[in-house]
């Protein structure tokens, strides 16, 4: 039963470009799936193992610089960047993870919010390598064909399907995560971490390969934002309010669940853009107060609290 | 060098009542209050809204705004932290960062997000005690913050209420036996927090761009000083306040103003990891 | 050899001599029990012998290999496990989940360890609560948990702290029986108690520890017409 609404999920998902010609529902899409894939990300380590990450925009800001200096300086194709983006997400996580799992609860979260804003602050002022504060344009992407049709980058549909597939990928893999032994020991951890020590379970490493897939995806979804919006700078790809808004998506949609970030990123980034059409700015006082809202009455998030209520329900029907 | 030890000082001076603030909040709540930095803000645009509006003085008007913000905290307390914390605290930590950017954000849209300044008429030109310019405003903000500092720390250790706040920050069970009302503690303490923040913020006004996300910086500052005073450690509070004012100060000159605000956090992740209880104070759990 | 050795072990929190030049062993198949007034250090000495702390002083070697170094993890690898005094259950899980957890370590793969656990859940007599949280349980069948965790990670040695803290008389007896059976099993046992019946019925042999120091070594019958023991439980009381 759940298999058909996940596939009928997806199904709608990679349909909507065919559904409708309005550009500004396509960019909405794209938006969507590209805080998915982020929220999704920091879900892994945050919803899964209960590490609270304020600094997850360092491996997205990573990721969307990779792809850049690749292309712009020695013309690596931005897909073959966004993916070695990841990479460098993951490799960067690494020291990142041995300096702040020493630290447990509120501590690590202070420590990665230092971590990110060290970097962010790297990034504005080594020009030689990021151009500082000016940051780094594409004018151009590659010509590329799949199949026998060339790839219009004008049109925003093939970054719909690049990012939809993102999506769907992370997805994927959180499931097959949730399922494994290293889930498994995460929730573990995230109970009660020297218990989890004392029976067995390394709980630096799991933390540590936990956050490098972490931190692979958000460097992936950064490539792609550089693919995208064409234009990359310090303050765009690094600031702790891209942190806090990953943090925010897979909260109010739902900790440690697969739909969870969906849910949260559909629900926030649709409010928020509405409200960013008839207010301009503010939209992040909706962020705020859902993260406010949920933590004092929906603790699992909406997706957390729509199962609730189907099991009630399901329950209720049966008695 | 010595302009830059004296700038540095003043500065931290108001750097170290943010971060009592929030450090006595924690100490007695175990709270990491994130949205601290907003109240600071609060406190500024209060100042603005005051010289503005009403032609007040900051160094006049922190006389209403500070009982102003104790009320607001302990409001904030009250109705909206209390039900959280059982919840423990990371949960807590998300809540606050939520509350932070609801303030924030409310400020950018009611306010919008220019910068403001507040000129004061007495304040064009610096002092110049022994060839050292110190601009009026920071004089005048240091000797209050003083001020209010050290009847904190008389209230702290010569008042009932002061005792029963400190008896709670070192063990909350042992105090509830002994007939401390922890719940109302906490609300008054949260309020005293909230009120050292916002007076911090009007001494602040005179001397910094308001703009109503400036809350942001002013929360990663304030960690990197409690952090490296001890959580919790009213004392270690000050030290690493007028500690960091120093290093930035210093450093801008030093090493490059553009790296300055990289040092405190070097810093602040050195002492997390290899000397996390701080100068003084608790820490890792 | 010795299954366990400590050797001149000690434990200094700062001013506080915790553990004292404690030097004890355990031979493979025995029942050991642990025994002193409150505050002598017996739990330290599992923190000690686990590595969730590090000694001042002293060495701990199992089956000739150092202990002192590894981290918790790697010295349950290698066949330690312990219970708890406050019992430390995962909550919000299933209690099915919380054995087939720690039985991951030995089975990777989740069908086996999830077979493992509700073999062992079996063996302490859990089996019609596996589905039920952990947090559920009495007192009584969380300790029953915890030991049942404990096991999964197919140990050589079992460190019981207080199992039978806080439970009545027919409980005491179900966990005394439980522990022999395990001994019979085939694992060593240690076992802090202070429910002195239970633990001077059940143990081979009893080691008394008083204000960190090793006061004791001998069966249940010595150490209980020992004049230094007796002083010490007495001492206690009335001062």
């Amino acid at each position: 039963m759940r298999r058909a609404v996940a596939a009928g999920t997806i199904g709608v998902v990679l349909a909507i470009p065919f559904l409708t010609t309005n550009q500004f529902l396509v960019h909405l899409g794209i938006t969507v799936l590209m805080w998915t894939v982020l929220g999704t990300a920091w879900n892994l380590l945050g919803g899964y193992a209960g590490q609270v990450s304020f600094g997850h925009a360092t491996f997205f800001g990573v990721g969307a610089y990779t792809m850049m200096i690749l292309y712009l300086k020695l013309g690596l194709a931005p897909w073959y960047g966004m993916v070695l983006g990841g990479i460098v997400g993951a490799l960067v996580s690494l020291p990142i993870g041995l300096i702040c799992f020493r630290l447990r609860g509120p501590y690590f979260s202070l420590a990665t919010l230092a971590v990110a804003e060290i970097v962010r602050l790297v990034a504005l002022n080594w020009e030689a390598l990021t151009s500082g504060p000016v940051g780094l344009l594409i004018t151009t992407l590659p010509q590329v064909s799949v199949g026998s049709r060339s790839v219009n980058w004008e049109s925003k549909v093939p970054f719909y399907y690049l990012v939809a597939i993102l999506a769907v990928g992370a997805m994927l893999a959180t499931y097959g995560f949730s399922r494994s032994r290293l889930g498994a020991y995460l929730l573990a951890i995230r109970e009660d971490e020297d218990t989890a020590e004392s029976i067995g379970i390394d709980t630096v490493r799991a933390k540590v390969t936990t956050l490098a897939f972490s931190a692979f995806l958000a460097g992936v979804a950064g490539g792609f934002y550089g693919m995208y919006f064409r234009y990359v700078d310090p303050d765009a790809v690094f600031p702790i309010a891209l942190s806090v808004e990953m943090v925010f998506i897979a909260v109010v949609g739902g900790l440690a669940t697969v739909a969870g970030p969906i849910i949260g990123a559909i629900f926030l980034v649709t409010v928020s853009e509405l409200f960013r059409e008839r207010f301009l700015v503010g939209h992040l006082i909706f962020y705020g107060l859902c993260m406010m809202l949920a933590i004092r009455y929906l603790p699992e998030g909406i997706w957390g609290g729509i199962r609730r209520a189907f099991t009630t329900y399901v329950a209720a029907k049966r008695s | 060098m010595v302009q830059s030890l004296v700038s540095g000082v003043l500065t931290g001076s108001l750097y170290a009542m943010i971060g009592v603030g929030l450090t006595v909040v924690f100490g007695v709540m175990r709270i990491i209050n994130l949205a601290h930095g907003e109240l600071v803000m609060l406190g500024m645009y209060g100042a603005f809204w005051g010289l503005t509006l009403w032609k007040l003085d900051p160094f006049v008007s922190i006389l209403l705004w500070t009982p102003l913000m104790f009320l607001v905290g302990m409001l904030v307390y009250r109705f909206l932290l209390q039900a959280i914390i059982p919840g423990g605290e990371l949960n807590t930590l998300l809540y606050t960062a939520g509350l932070s950017l609801l303030i924030a954000n409310l400020a950018l849209f009611v306010w919008t997000g220019d910068y403001r300044t507040i000129k004061l008429p007495y304040a064009m030109l610096p002092m110049r005690p022994f060839g050292i310019a110190v601009p009026i405003p920071l004089a005048i903000a240091f000797g209050l913050a003083i001020l209010i500092t050290g009847a904190l720390y008389f209230f702290l250790t010569r008042t009932d209420l002061g005792r029963a706040i400190r008896a709670t920050s070192q063990n909350p069970e042992a105090a509830a036996l002994m007939g401390v009302a922890v719940d109302r503690i906490s609300m008054i303490t949260f309020g005293l927090g909230s009120a050292l923040a916002g007076a911090a913020g009007v001494l602040l006004a005179p001397s910094l761009y308001l703009y109503p996300t400036v809350g942001e910086i002013l929360i990663s500052k304030c960690f990197v000083i409690v952090v490296l005073g001890g959580l919790g450690s009213v004392s270690g509070a000050i030290a690493g306040g007028v500690l960091l004012g120093l290093v930035e100060s210093l450093g801008a000159v030093y090493v490059s103003v553009a790296y300055k605000d990289t040092i405190g956090f070097v810093i602040f992740l050195l002492v997390l990891l290899f000397r996390p209880s701080g100068l003084l104070g608790v820490a890792k759990s | 050899m010795s299954l366990l050795s400590v050797h001149d072990l000690s434990k200094d929190f700062g001013g506080l001599h915790a553990v004292s030049h404690l030097s004890f062993s355990v031979e493979g198949g025995e029942i050991l029990g642990l025994i002193g007034p409150n505050g002598a250090g017996k739990t330290t000495v599992f923190n000690l012998i686990t590595g969730f702390t590090s000694p001042t002083a002293g060495e701990i070697g199992l089956n000739g290999t150092r202990l002192v170094g590894l981290k918790p993890h790697a010295i349950t690898q290698r066949g330690v496990a312990r219970t708890f005094q406050i019992v430390k259950p995962f909550r919000k899980l299933s209690v099915r989940e919380n054995v087939t957890l720690a039985a991951f370590m030995r089975l990777p793969a989740r069908r086996d360890a999830e077979a493992e656990a509700t073999r062992v859940l079996d063996q302490v007599g859990l089996s019609a609560k596996v589905e039920s949280a952990a947090a559920d349980l009495t007192l009584a069948e969380q300790k029953r948990l915890e030991i049942a965790r404990a096991l999964a990670t197919r140990p050589h040695l079992l460190l019981l702290d207080e199992p039978m803290g806080g439970l009545n008389p027919t409980e005491v007896e179900d966990a005394s029986a439980l522990v022999m059976r395990i001994r019979d099993a085939g694992i060593t046992v240690v076992l802090v108690e202070h429910v002195m019946r239970a633990i001077m019925r059940i143990s081979d042999r009893v080691v008394v520890i008083h204000h960190g120091e090793k006061i004791a070594d001998g069966s249940p019958d010595q150490v209980v017409r020992n004049p230094e023991v007796i002083a010490a439980y007495l001492g206690e009381r009335v001062g």
